[in-house]
């Protein structure tokens, strides 16, 4: 499985709460969230745009930095 | 047109940011024409077109930008 960077505008828990129930929802994707530095790690075989368009519907920024 | 307001339920924010976000993003779906999020009372107050959107369907975006909604009635 390929790991991903993206950066999303998170700024409290409740943000990054919201980004957990979203990527828990499409489901088949392992994630870790470090808030303080804004990244989201998705682990999964999904496309960047599908993880991309998912994160977006947060009403947040989203930035892909690319694999890691 | 008939408009219709409702009062949704809103589990999960915890800032400004989060009910920043949540207003932009409802309040620019077709057919809503205010919208207004209370952190304190954790709810959003929502006035709409009833013929483009339902309280189903604005809950239905809220949960899908990753909050908690619940359902009230609608009144107009």
């Amino acid at each position: 499985m390929t790991k991903h960077e993206f950066e999303v505008a998170m700024t409290c828990e409740g943000c990054s709460g919201a980004v957990t129930r979203i990527l828990n929802k499409l489901g088949d994707v392992k994630f870790e969230i470090d808030l303080p530095k804004k990244l989201v790690w998705i682990e999964s075989d999904k496309d960047v745009d599908v993880l991309m368009t998912a994160l977006q519907k947060s009403g947040k920024e989203v930035k892909y930095n690319g694999t890691k | 047109h008939s408009l219709c307001s409702v009062s949704l339920g809103v589990e999960g924010m915890t800032c400004g940011s989060c009910v920043q976000s949540i207003e932009q993003r409802i309040g620019s779906l077709h057919g809503v024409i205010h919208i207004k999020v209370s952190l304190e009372q954790k709810n959003a107050t929502v006035i709409f077109d009833s013929s483009h959107q339902s309280p189903e369907s604005l809950s239905e975006a809220i949960e899908d930008m990753g909050f908690e909604s619940s359902l009230p009635a609608c009144s107009t």
